[in-house]
């Protein structure tokens, strides 16, 4: 039987996490600003885009296949922030749900095929480069992303739900990425497929401006391209609270005893730990490197992720 | 089996247009660009978006509003268009110019330089998806902007020539300068490291190789020319203003591998010597008026019947002026061969072969400004086809549709 709180926190939960996510890209475009030494947006600029891109008009291509190509968007968000809602829900209400994490992967994938989707239904040459390329860095990222999850998972008691991943972190009593050399070893090829995930720069490969004019999203506007971009806010948000889940997970009740709130201090350090996750994977790179070309970000994804995913992997295996 | 190889089929091959609005080229320039996934095959350049018909209307003007109608023809090189037109009167008027004039136009062209280079190194750095290099670049340029200011009153449109001298004098301490320009060389050098570091490196070494035969086979100019292995500067072959006592103080950058870090490498090093010129023609400033005495309106009318070319070193490369006066202070025919038009047709060497990620980098590694180099262009909407016509043409073409 569903309890009210159940249907409250579904209803409350959407606008939630919307705006938790726009909030996280505004402090990620500030931050970038300020490291470029610009004084740069105010934090809510997300917001006013996204309200201005809802209020505008949309063109459907006449060469487009038009449900393909309203409903591409549509998906994308709906996906993005369910998956989005199923972490939160992992950490905030402690659900226990069986093989999640698996849920999630399969969620986060599909704003990036909604693209390609999308895309190739737009006619636009551009968008058709913008396809395939994105096809690529989906076979280029997604292996190591599923990989890196092996340890913890396998650490956790051999299960697939993220609550179970934090519950045994709680007993260790001290995070993943800390622990054991196998998970430590997840945790960096994990944070080195978020930027992907999150299509930034160097990985925004499918998407960039200056070679094929933002690839498959270039027949997208106004409401239609304001689902894509909550659908890519809310992505980040997911890597960002899964990373910090999955493998930085610090229980502070060793600390402070067990305090009545300290369930509501653990739920709060997770968010905190996102966001620094968030400034050092995705602000920091975007910041410091060139974009990469597709065979070169392709070599760089099996070779060092994948690498250290499957090292740590076998690693695991055996007991490290 | 060997004719199956050959044949490609039709559908193999995609047409993607590349301009005449394209977030990666602020220049309004159609690449028709023909791709076999994602490698370039073929590129048609059509130009003939923005024609201004400068040329015609100098001939409609005396030559003192020539002077500003010249510095209108590009932004970047707002010096360089009126130092070649004016060395152009000077020489069929016989106007000696003032010793400081010249030295002051010096400093204003190695000013341009600078800041020419630096806002190219941006553009390069935005292609390449590197914001952060793109803000710093032009923070920098930000300085030489301030200066620019400072000496002539415009960021921009400097309107530092005119007919036997210049227009303003140096007013600014030469510390000033010095200082900014050591904040300059710092910073440059500082790019300079960026540029050997390896993520720069993967999207720009061997990219857009233009071999040395092809650079002088399709005459280019500047640094293409230099970054592909010729020594051309028109300082140095054909010193004009004060670059002929300045010999001794810069030299001549070449690199000979000829893809775009190298044209990067060129650029980022003539800054440099830029900014070690500057700091010689400051030392060696003559006193002295900086123009003739009298109105300037006065020597324009003196200026006699005759014509005069006149070739200047602009950042992108050797700009050439053909000027006609008419004896009655009139222009009857001004010819401007801006560099860009040199270089654009070594665009297709460099870009056949590459990926289509390269291409933003490719075309931008020759710097183009595109309205500098626009000529005459007719389009049939019914075909749709374009074609560049000449002078001979456009004459028949009149008479046809029965004009006297």
């Amino acid at each position: 039987m569903v309890s009210l709180d159940e249907i409250l926190f579904g209803i409350v939960s959407i606008p939630v996490v919307i705006v938790l996510s726009l909030f996280l890209e505004g402090i990620d475009r500030k931050a970038n600003a300020r490291m470029q030494r610009r004084i740069g947006p105010p934090v809510i600029q997300p917001f006013y885009d996204v309200l201005k891109l809802l209020r505008k008009s949309y063109i459907v291509p006449v060469t487009a296949a038009p449900y393909i190509f309203i409903l591409a968007p549509i998906l994308a968000a709906l996906c993005a922030i369910s998956s989005t809602l199923i972490v939160i829900a992992n950490i905030v209400l402690k659900t226990h749900m069986y093989a999640d994490l698996m849920i999630v992967i399969y969620l986060m994938a599909m704003p990036s095929l909604m693209k390609v989707f999308g895309g190739s239904s737009s006619g636009n040459p551009y968008a058709a480069i913008g396809a395939s390329r994105m096809m690529t860095m989906i076979v280029a990222y997604k292996l190591p992303l599923l990989v890196s999850m092996i340890p913890a998972a396998i650490k956790g008691g051999s299960t697939l739900s993220i609550s179970d991943i934090v519950q045994a972190q709680t007993q260790k009593g001290v995070c993943y990425a800390l622990s054991y050399p196998s998970t430590a070893l997840a945790a960096v090829s994990f944070l080195l497929c978020i930027p992907a995930e999150a299509g930034v720069v160097p990985f925004d490969i499918p998407e960039a401006k200056t070679e094929i004019i933002h690839g498959t999203l270039i027949e997208y506007g106004g409401p239609y391209l304001a689902l894509f971009r909550i659908a890519k806010s809310t992505i980040v948000l997911t890597l960002v609270l899964l990373a910090s889940a999955l493998f930085f997970y610090s229980d502070l009740s060793l600390i402070w005893g067990q305090a009545e709130y300290g369930f509501y201090i653990n739920s709060a350090l997770v968010f905190i730990v996102a966001v620094a996750i968030m400034l050092l994977t995705i602000t920091v790179p975007r910041t410091i490197f060139a974009r990469l070309k597709t065979g070169q970000a392709l070599r760089f994804f099996w070779i060092i992720p994948l690498g250290l995913g499957l090292f740590g992997s076998l690693l695991s295996s055996t007991g490290m | 089996m060997k004719g199956e190889r050959t044949t490609e089929p039709e559908y193999s091959r995609m047409t993607i247009p590349f301009g005449p609005v394209h977030p990666a080229l602020k220049e309004p320039v159609h690449l028709a660009v023909a791709v076999r996934r994602e490698e370039v095959v073929d590129v048609d350049i059509r130009l003939g978006h923005v024609h201004r018909a400068v040329e015609a209307l100098a001939e409609t003007r005396n030559l003192v509003q020539n002077i500003h109608l010249t510095e209108k023809v590009c932004g970047i090189c707002s010096h360089c268009h009126p130092t070649c037109f004016t060395q152009a009167i000077e020489e069929i008027g016989d106007i000696q110019v003032p010793e400081r004039a010249v030295f002051l136009r010096t400093l204003i062209a190695e000013l341009e330089r600078i800041h020419s280079h630096l806002l190219w190194m941006g553009v390069l750095a935005y292609e390449m998806g590197f914001d952060t290099l793109f803000m710093y670049c032009w923070r920098i340029r930000e300085g030489i902007m301030d200066l620019n200011e400072m000496i002539t009153g415009n960021r921009i449109a400097k309107a530092m020539n005119t007919i036997g001298g210049v227009r303003w004098n140096l007013n600014v301490p030469t510390e000033r300068i010095r200082r900014v320009l050591k904040d300059v060389e710092q910073s440059t050098q500082y790019i300079n490291r960026v540029l050997e570091d390896k993520t720069a490196k993967k999207r720009l070494l061997g990219i857009g190789v233009l071999s040395r035969d092809d650079a002088i086979r399709l005459c280019t100019v500047g640094p293409v020319a230099r970054g592909s292995g010729i020594k051309t500067d028109v300082r140095k072959d054909d010193p004009y203003a004060a670059y002929g006592e300045l010999r001794d103080s810069f030299s001549v950058i070449v690199r000979s591998s000829g893809d775009v870090l190298s044209r990067a490498e060129v650029r980022i090093l003539e800054t440099l010597e830029s900014v070690h010129m500057i700091d010689a023609l400051l030392e060696r400033l003559p006193d002295g008026p900086i123009s003739q005495s009298g109105n300037v309106l006065a020597l324009m009318r003196k200026i006699p019947r005759g014509e005069a070319i006149s070739r200047v070193e602009a950042p992108r490369g050797e700009l050439f002026h053909y000027v006609r006066t008419n004896g009655n202070s009139g222009v009857e025919r001004l010819k401007i061969r801006a560099p860009s038009l040199a270089n654009l047709a070594s665009l297709k060497p460099m870009l056949v072969g590459n990926e289509i990620a390269d291409i933003p980098l490719v075309v931008a590694s020759i710097d183009p400004c595109i309205s500098c180099a626009e000529r005459v262009t007719v389009v049939n909407t019914e075909t749709n086809k374009t074609h560049i016509v000449d002078v001979a043409h456009l004459r028949r073409s009149k008479k046809q549709n029965g004009q006297p």
